[in-house]
């Protein structure tokens, strides 16, 4: 087999509550503080729990979409024959538009054909596919991407992810009684009671470094590696023992050619719920043994919430600005250590970030699991 | 590359009724048809299964409509005020029955659910193919099913996929 091209990220953009672009986004995590409220949004009477992490005057999905994709192209200097050259992966939820536009108009296309309509809007090549693999759908659009580009199939791939909190996905999580109680994320920690949504629209630009370098694009960071794997074990439970997470590590190490050691932070999945944490500190314990309680792991969940399909490309973004920043994002919501979460975890300030690699981590019900190795440039 | 057919299976076929239901999943026959047309097309290879652990067999399942009736069922209820039952929380996302199958036999491989805007055969055939390169997955099981607008049942086709000769 031929020697696989070296996947480059050449622009991100993304909303959240923290705001809008990626300077947001790194000034939020690194600030540390929570950005759920009283969803304002729509109506939350009669639900359990009422708040998220929502972003004040958003348009509709599709818009914010089109406006984030567009400004990640432009984040990475592609110009119109470039974007002409580029695939779009997208991540979003199937179904109905819950949310009505702000002006009282149409809400755009649903899944799929918002993927042509974002292909329009944005002038990119008309080769699309759609992700609705839940939590998960970005990740894997990421890992997919990368294996395309590194096979030679394409040069470069937009994967653009959105979830902007709304009351179809709200009312569900409540009735699951997914949502934390308390109003506060706590991944790994003792006293966690569950996650908490949040906006995400986000959008990366992933090149081969021979396009990249071709046309003189800097470089944000590298996808040096990445893995997927099944639990085979619930419909929506992961497996106690983080099987299917530790295998897509392994993965994800195996295809960098790198050993576990070269690994200096972990943006963790974790979603504060108190199985599912467990789960993915048995995940990193099996693949790095005792190092794993050495390695630093947060989980930025805490501070933006959970961005269901969008999730993956948020946290990849914010692990691909912490490699270039130099700085660990802190896991909010921190009340005392879980000894079955026996991890690292970065909980009252940023730590300086002496490491070239690190693994944002994601997974999904079905037992889907996806890990991200990322580079620094 | 192009992997081979291992086996496929259609519900319905002559003498079908309505799927089985499945346990923990209401309302909708989206998830009783996937485990049904999965089941068969697995049985056809496999017997009554489950495979070996570390089979890395992956479930790509494709459907540009997704589950419509419980998705409309949600949107009706919320936007009428009332309260969801809790298990449609678990079959919010297609994930759910995919990884029911994957539980029932034992299918280790990637979890990976598409929404195709084209031909759904070739749309997942070609994520089964890289899934398959790459080498996340050693086989994948291929699930094509779309429901009718009005929610009713629709048809599915199962595919598995991989290296060796169909049985």
């Amino acid at each position: 087999m031929a020697e696989r091209e070296t996947v480059r990220i050449t622009g991100v953009h993304a909303l959240s509550a923290l705001g809008r672009g990626a300077d947001a986004l790194l000034a939020g995590v690194l600030a540390g503080t929570p950005a759920f409220a009283p969803v304002r949004r729509f109506d939350t009477a009669g639900r359990r729990v009422t708040v998220a992490a929502t972003l004040p005057e958003v348009g509709t999905l599709a818009e914010e979409l089109a406006d984030t994709v567009d400004r990640a192209c432009r984040a990475a200097a592609l110009d119109r024959t470039h974007r002409a050259g580029a695939a779009l992966f997208l991540a979003a939820h199937g179904g109905p538009h819950a949310l009505p536009a702000p002006d009282g108009g149409d809400a755009g296309p649903e899944v799929p054909a918002l993927a042509g309509h974002l292909v329009r809007r944005c002038g990119l090549g008309d080769r699309a596919r759609v992700y609705t693999t839940a939590c998960v759908s970005a990740s894997t659009a990421v890992a997919d991407a990368a294996t395309l580009i590194g096979r030679g199939d394409l040069d470069r791939v937009v994967v653009a992810a959105g979830y902007l909190v709304e009351p179809d996905q709200f009312a569900l999580f409540d009735a699951g009684r997914a949502l934390a109680a308390d109003g506060a994320v706590r991944p790994f920690s003792a006293g966690r009671q569950g996650l908490l949504l949040g906006d995400g629209v986000v959008a990366v630009v992933l090149e081969s470094a021979r396009a990249a370098a071709r046309r003189g694009a800097p470089t944000l960071a590298t996808v040096a590696g990445w893995g997927r794997a099944g639990d085979a074990y619930h419909p929506c439970q992961p497996h106690p023992q983080g099987h299917g997470l530790a295998r897509a590590v392994e993965a994800a190490l195996r295809r960098a050619g790198l050993p576990g050691t070269a690994v200096g932070y972990v943006n963790a999945n974790a979603t504060g719920t108190p199985y599912s944490d467990v789960s993915e500190a048995a995940a990193l314990v099996r693949v790095f043994g005792a190092a794993a309680g050495r390695i630093p792991v947060s989980s930025t969940k805490a501070v933006h919430g959970h961005a269901l399909e969008a999730s993956g490309l948020l946290e990849l973004v914010v692990t691909v600005l912490a490699l270039g920043h130099g700085k660990l994002p802190v896991n909010a919501g921190w009340l005392g250590p879980d000894e079955s979460c026996p991890l690292d975890v970065v909980t009252d300030a940023p730590r300086p970030a002496a490491t070239a690699h690190a693994l944002t981590l994601n997974a999904a019900f079905g037992g889907a699991n996806t890990a991200l190795l990322v580079g620094a440039p | 590359m192009t992997a081979a057919v291992l086996a496929e299976a259609r519900w319905p076929e002559a003498g079908d009724g309505p799927p089985p239901a499945v346990p923990g999943f209401v309302h909708s026959a989206f998830a009783p048809l996937v485990v049904a047309v999965a089941d068969r097309c697995l049985r056809a290879r496999y017997g009554s299964g489950p495979l070996p652990a570390g089979n890395r067999t992956a479930v790509v399942l494709v459907s540009a409509s997704g589950d419509r009736a419980s998705a409309a069922h949600v949107r009706a209820t919320v936007a009428a005020g009332g309260r969801v039952g809790p298990l449609f929380f678990f079959q919010s996302v297609p994930n759910s029955v995919a990884g029911h199958v994957a539980a029932r036999w034992g299918l280790d491989g990637p979890v990976v659910c598409l929404s195709p805007a084209g031909d759904p055969r070739a749309e997942g055939a070609a994520e089964a193919d890289l899934l398959l390169y790459d080498g996340d997955a050693a086989q994948a099981l291929l699930v094509l099913i779309e429901q009718a607008p009005d929610g009713t049942p629709g048809e599915a086709t199962a595919v598995l996929l991989g290296e060796g000769t169909r049985q």
